[in-house]
């Protein structure tokens, strides 16, 4: 039992990580939040689920399509509206309500497309159930964690060992120098969109085969992954990652142990902890001011 | 001089010719057999209480918050449960748990004064977050959960606003005596400050100004405007429940706030009228409404970022350029 609860904890933690991460790229590149991320995940998994599915795609190939369409998603939301917006010097609240705007479209577009019901993701693998230490786990929440470390670790090495992702760092840290480096900044801003929208899809697809196809999927994880970027430290990569998994696991513990109707209070009331207590995080990130 | 006498001279026409629109509108309304929309006009003013209630927040203080919901949501509840429990006349209830709106917004406002604009409507989300939650998952069902629950009308002294158009009465008073209230406020020592935190909190601490304790006063005020509107608007519906307390109706008190304009007495007039219109008008679209409305709150966004009132002055300002040249738009 202990083991199981602990393994859809990393499911939903790695979940919330990916979510967090895209936070954290966003926030380092734009000095913004932006709240259709989640919507973006929904996106995602309904996307999935129509190649995979409907056309009948292989699943690593409809995975890789989908994410490559949330990454133009994610260039296009930032060089045609966010952009436009912060050329515009306009307040910030602006541009969240411009977010929060882009989050009802997708919703309701999903759901003009798809239809209101819900769906349900066929098995993804000939085998049901894998064994370890002695405990049967679905196969998909293998592979859901599995491949949360690899996109994580994937993102860490193009971040810190490639020419692109130096690139990236440099411009989010000061726009003019990079420029003045002969970086591209407002392309490596897009990128950066792309990239974290391309991350919350692809949670999106790994997802979908545990929880199901529906519209609210990923209005409430995305809300949640807040409160994982707050506790790891609001811009901290790998702070991401851990305030996503611990969110899930005290999450899940929490649900199974006590009241699943207050769980999600616990991932608010952490948040709201974390920001009156200690606003920078576990790893002490300072990018509260800016 | 003499100008100046005709100037206070046509603003009390205007006035009183507002005013007499005002007292008829519902009358002109029912003959026209149009009785759904004095309803309309109740929910008009309603948002317009809590809209400007934000506007003390956002637009004087500068602190932004995306769950006033959460206070609606209290006001309502509030109120409704008091009545039902242990039987307190409504028009009390209503005040009183406006107090207790004000309160929980000071109490979150308080370790929230620190934190700047993202993180400070992450930690408002938050709370409204969990509000919505104990509302929806009450301990032993005492808000009714998911079922809601039912109420009874306003009642003033012995007499009930039963009909849509007394409530519309009530509304238009009670309104007026808010805006007035705030009138006054935001021209006091106390609006001053606030403005003084809006423009740079760190210059309004040198000057002497105690930063947390009037980003507090502006939370809790804020809170009781929009506590009251959500007591009214249970009263007026007679029935609540947990769905009108999402983190939508924060976003439609903003999407409302920005759009009339912020810091002002009018904007929140105009903006709730202007985006509640709308959305009625959209009714007929059904479950397309909220991507239309979506699309068009994206395309005003990225079109006239300055809100409506914004794109008034704007074009007066063209206007007065092009008859009286510069002079005129630099005296004014």
């Amino acid at each position: 039992m202990l083991f199981q609860v602990i393994v859809s904890g990393f499911v939903i933690g790695c979940v919330y990580g990916l979510i967090a991460l895209g936070y954290s790229l966003i926030y380092k590149a734009s000095g913004l939040m932006n709240f259709a991320q989640g919507d973006v995940l929904t996106l995602g998994c309904f996307l999935g689920y129509t190649f995979y599915t409907l056309l009948g795609l292989p699943y690593w190939l409809s995975l890789i399509i989908t994410a490559a369409i949330a990454f133009f998603f994610g260039m296009g939301e930032e060089r045609f509206i966010i952009r436009k917006l912060q050329n515009k010097n306009v307040l910030t609240v602006y541009v969240v309500l411009a977010t929060i705007s882009i989050q009802y479209i997708l919703q309701n577009s999903i759901q003009a497309i798809w239809g209101p019901n819900m769906l349900s993701y066929p098995r993804v693998f000939p085998w049901n159930n894998v064994t370890i230490f002695g405990v049967n786990i679905q196969t998909e929440s293998v592979f859901c964690i599995i491949m949360s470390f690899i996109l994580m670790m994937l993102l860490q090495v193009f971040m810190n060992h490639t020419k692109f992702g130096t690139a990236m760092r440099a411009s989010a840290l000061d726009a003019k120098a990079a420029k003045a480096c002969g970086i591209n900044p407002s392309f490596a801003t897009g990128v950066t969109w792309g990239i974290a929208a391309a991350l919350a899809a692809t949670a999106g697809i790994l997802l979908g085969p545990i929880y199901g196809v529906f519209i609210m999927l990923g209005q409430t994880i995305g809300r949640k992954g807040f409160a994982a970027a707050i506790m790891g430290g609001y811009g901290n990569v790998i702070g991401a990652i851990v305030g996503g998994v611990l969110l899930g696991l005290i999450e899940t513990m929490s649900a199974a142990y006590w009241s699943s109707t207050y769980k999600d209070m616990i991932a608010y009331g952490l948040l709201l902890i974390f920001l009156y207590v200690k606003p920078t995080g576990i790893f002490n990130e300072k990018a509260l001011n800016r | 001089m003499k100008s100046l006498a005709k100037k206070q001279n046509n603003k009390l026409i205007t006035s009183i010719a507002v005013a007499a629109i005002l007292l008829l509108l519902p009358i002109i309304l029912s003959v026209t057999g149009n009785s759904y929309s004095i309803l309309v006009l109740g929910f008009i003013i309603i948002y317009i209480i809590a809209v400007s209630g934000l506007d003390v927040n956002f637009g004087y203080c500068g602190q932004i918050s995306m769950g006033h919901a959460a206070y609606y949501c209290i006001g309502a509840y509030g109120s409704v449960m008091l009545h039902h429990y242990f039987g307190i006349p409504v028009i009390i209830t209503m005040i009183l748990a406006s107090i207790l709106a004000a309160v929980l917004g000071a109490i979150v406002a308080f370790p929230a004064s620190k934190l700047v604009f993202h993180f400070l409507s992450l930690s408002t989300i938050a709370f409204a977050e969990i509000v919505y939650t104990l509302v929806l998952n009450s301990p032993g069902k005492i808000t009714g959960n998911a079922v809601g629950m039912f109420t009874d009308p306003i009642n003033i002294f012995g007499y009930t606003l039963r009909s849509n158009t007394a409530f519309y009465y009530f509304g238009l008073v009670v309104c007026a005596v808010f805006l007035l209230v705030k009138w006054f406020l935001v021209k006091s020592k106390i609006g001053r400050a606030w403005i003084a935190i809006r423009e740079n909190e760190d210059a309004a601490e040198g000057m002497g100004v105690n930063v947390v304790k009037y980003k507090v006063m502006a939370f809790a005020f804020s809170a009781f405007y929009t506590g009251f509107a959500g007591a009214m608007y249970a009263h007026l519906v007679n029935y609540i429940g947990p769905d009108t307390f999402t983190m939508k109706q924060s976003v439609m008190f903003i999407t409302m706030m920005l759009f009339g304009g912020t810091g002002s007495i009018l904007g929140p007039i105009i903006g709730s009228m202007f985006i509640l219109l709308m959305t009625e008008s959209l009714r007929v679209l059904e479950q397309y409404q909220m991507l239309v409305f979506g699309v068009i709150l994206l395309a005003v966004v990225l079109a006239f970022p300055g809100g409506i009132l914004g794109v008034v002055k704007d074009v007066i300002k063209k206007i007065k350029l092009k008859k009286g040249g510069v002079k005129n738009v630099v005296r004014n």
